[in-house]
Parts: structure tokens; sequence; C-alpha cells
């Protein structure tokens, strides 16, 4: 069945990712417009790393056509290959922000 | 001689190295190395085990033209294992630097 093997456990990843920070660890990291910069510029950088790694011409990553869902957007890159990188650096957004010292002298008013 | 192997590898240096000049703002990176540990390497075991299962399951393969040819247990490129560090780097080092901004912006 074409999707399960990468389309699903992608879905699964976001969830969970979204369950770590709204039933475990609140950060607030969602509600800082750093996050959201970052993200940004970290999906222009992904779209020409992963466009090479998955480009079909010469490709370094292989997929099988029947674990995707068969959209490749932008370039070659899986559509999938997004809520991957999302959820990986999300994640470590999370962990990062929970260990956010309050109260630094710097960063004090 | 042949470079295609290096490729790979390739990559993943030259994010480390246009990222670099980032850990210059704020609190930097590398410069706290438990915190940038504890933030990245629970991760990168989660995405390990999903790769390497998606290895065992033919959902990917890897291009063996362009990886140096060491290969980790569970058949994960070395190159792949790196990926897991090098990007979650890169990620913390583009948030770092923008939150650094910002705050400067603000205040």
């Amino acid at each position: 069945m074409t999707g399960v093997g990468y389309t699903v456990p992608v879905v699964a990843a976001v969830i969970a990712v979204l369950a770590m920070e709204f039933g475990l660890l609140h950060t607030g990291l969602f509600r800082r417009p750093a996050y959201w910069v970052s993200m940004l510029i970290i999906l222009g950088f992904q779209v020409l790393v992963d466009g090479w790694l998955t480009k079909l011409s010469a490709p370094i990553v292989i997929y099988s056509s029947t674990a995707t869902s068969g959209w490749r957007f932008p370039f070659d890159i899986p559509v999938e290959d997004f809520g991957f990188g999302w959820a990986m650096v999300t994640a470590v957004l999370l962990l990062w922000e929970r260990q956010r010292r309050h109260g630094r002298g710097k960063d004090a008013p | 001689m042949n470079m295609d192997r290096w490729q790979y590898l390739i990559v993943l240096a030259a994010c480390l190295a246009i990222t670099a000049p980032l850990e210059g703002f704020g609190d930097g990176v590398y410069r706290q190395p438990q915190r940038t540990a504890t933030a990245v390497l629970p991760v990168a075991a989660v995405f390990v085990l999903w790769d390497v299962t998606a290895i065992a399951a033919h959902v990917w393969t890897y291009n063996s033209r362009y990886l140096t040819g060491t290969r980790l247990p569970g058949a994960l490129p070395i190159e792949e294992l790196l990926f897991f560090v090098v990007i979650p780097l890169c990620g913390l080092l583009t948030y770092g630097a923008v939150d650094a901004l910002l705050e400067k912006v603000r205040s």
C-alpha cells in the first residue's frame, strides 16, 4: 500500500512532537517568533541540502516508490521529508528550550 | 581520482562550515556542550532507530556510489548517523542566532 512505509510514520512523528510540547514539556517554543523565523531559514536550507540528496538524476538517498505518497516538491524532494525534518529539528529545539535558564543576567531587562 | 564517495560527507561538512559563524551570536551551541548533547542525542537515538527500521523494511536505500562505505550495525551508513547530529546542530545554531538578534532588536 502506497505511503505506509514513510508517509504514515512521518504523520505519527509530527503528532508525537506536538504531543511532546502540548502534553509534556510546555516550553512555549511555538509562541517564540525566533522559532518561526528560524524554521523559515531552516526550510530554505533544507530545500538545498535535501534537494541535493534526493535528486533523481544522481540520488544519494533512494526511496521505495511504494513507501511514499509519490509527491515530490520542490525539485525531487519527497514531501514526507519536510515532516521528517520538522519533527527532528523541532524535537531538538524543544529539548533545548526545556533547559533554558531563567533570569540570566544578560537577558534581564 | 574518484571523489564521488565523499559526496554525502562533503554535504554535511559544508552544513557545519556554513553555520559555524552563527556560534558567535548569543550564548552559542558549541560553548554549551552539555545542553547541546541533552537536546541532540535523545532525538538522534530515536531517528537512528527509525532509519535502521526503514532500511530493514526497504523504505529507502543509499546509493553506495556517494558513500565512504563505512556501515554501522543495521546497515546504517556512517554519514547517516552524522546527519542526525549535524543537521540538529545547524538548527540549534540558526535558532540561537535568530533568538539573540531578536532579543537585541527588542532591547
